[in-house]
């Protein structure tokens, strides 16, 4: 009873949050700057808010419907987040104009690849989702993005990437994958109806809600303190002008 | 079962990496001038002594001591930090990560003691967390005028 409160409690905090940062970039004009995040922020707040509750109020937390919605939507945003990461990657390439095609080919065959094998083993195991299946769909695809968003945060270090939002923001989707991950494998490693894959689930109940809520602060601080990165554009009136000047000289 | 355990122990390394992470780039903020000073002068800290030592000389560190001493300062801080230029007397949410985070690596410190292993980096990321601390108060005590005292006296009155 007060695993289902606290954890019910954290998942309207998380949204609440999610609204907040929703809001807020938006009101500042950030959303233009951040698209993508901002994308992602919307689906979040939309599937998790809105779709996610409507179904938890009609159908039941027990019912079919509602682990269906919850596990299927799950897939989804953390898909979601990956087209995020890559996005990332492009802004951390602005000054790396030759790694940036290489890195989008990379990134389209690795996103159809997790996006295949993730539709392929989702409907051969539709009618097994309740079984152990789920956790380890769950873990490969979290640590998939762990491991994409790890390369990214390595390949920011190796560049000097000065962006310190951008560094932050990364930092906040390790917490969400990596917590997750970690999470699922135990649950997976545990046997079914014992003690020890209780703990796992309870423990789930929390961490899951938690990290989330770890990477929308961190997203908070990174766009409200974190030093926005400096756009300094040549007017494109200047650049005929003073290419002819050369060329005369 | 091989690759769960794996993805178990790497995803756990990487969530403290990233929760490491993101402390350090908090810690990595700017401030347009050195606040700190003024704090530790009126407050006779003594961290920046340590930090000073342990950059000056590589011999052993006295451990006894700077344990101590990087304690007080932390308590002395974090009341600075509720109570100094503070309306509403509560930490903000990157202050408490930032002092859950002081408090993991004084716990790592101890332990790298009890195995015989060199402290040096964990007492030096010690006294980056509370020069932020005493960075954060002084700037705080600086935007709040205060009658006729200066942030120094003031702090001597609370």
């Amino acid at each position: 009873m007060l695993e289902s409160f606290l954890s019910f409690d954290l998942y309207l905090l998380v949204d609440v949050f999610a609204f907040a940062l929703v809001v807020f970039l938006a009101c500042k004009g950030s959303w233009k700057r951040l698209p993508a995040l901002w994308a992602y922020l919307f689906a979040f707040l939309v599937i998790d808010g809105v779709a996610r509750r409507y179904v938890l109020y009609h159908y039941g937390i027990k019912s079919n419907a509602y682990i269906y919605c919850y596990w299927l939507t799950d897939a989804a945003l953390a898909l979601g987040l990956f087209l995020l990461i890559c996005t990332f990657f492009q802004r951390a390439c602005a000054n790396e104009r030759k790694l940036w095609p290489f890195l989008r080919l990379f990134l389209a065959f690795v996103f159809v690849l997790v996006l295949g094998m993730s539709a392929h083993t989702l409907s051969r195991n539709y009618e097994n989702l309740f079984s152990r299946f789920i956790y380890e769909f769950n873990q490969n695809l979290y640590f998939t993005c762990l491991v994409l968003n790890t390369l990214l945060f390595i390949m920011m270090q190796q560049i000097e990437n000065a962006d310190d939002e951008l560094q932050m923001l990364v930092c906040g989707l390790g917490l969400q994958f990596a917590g997750p991950a970690a999470n699922f494998a135990l649950m997976f490693l545990t046997p079914d109806n014992t003690t020890a894959h209780g703990y796992a689930k309870l423990l789930f109940a929390f961490a899951s809600p938690l990290c989330t809520l770890g990477m929308l602060l961190t997203w908070f601080y990174a766009v409200v303190k974190m030093p926005k990165p400096a756009t300094a554009r040549a007017s494109k009136k200047l650049v005929p002008v003073m290419a002819t000047s050369h060329r005369s000289a | 079962m091989f690759v769960a355990s794996l993805i178990l122990i790497l995803s756990t390394a990487l969530f403290l990496f990233y929760l490491q992470a993101t402390c350090q780039r908090i810690l990595r903020r700017q401030f347009d001038q050195e606040y700190f000073r003024s704090i530790v002068n009126a407050n006779r800290l003594e961290f920046p002594s340590i930090r000073k030592a342990l950059e000056e000389y590589d011999g052993p560190t006295d451990y006894a001591r700077f344990r101590m001493t990087l304690k007080c300062d932390f308590l002395a801080l974090t009341y600075l930090l509720k109570n100094a230029g503070n309306a509403d007397r509560r930490y903000t949410r990157d202050e408490r990560l930032l002092m859950l985070y002081f408090r993991a690596v004084y716990l790592l410190m101890v332990a790298r003691h009890g195995l015989r292993l060199r402290e040096r980096n964990a007492i030096v990321n010690l006294t980056a967390i509370l020069e932020y601390f005493a960075n954060v108060v002084g700037q705080r005590v600086n935007l709040v005028r205060f009658g006729n005292l200066a942030p120094s006296n003031y702090l001597l009155n609370l």
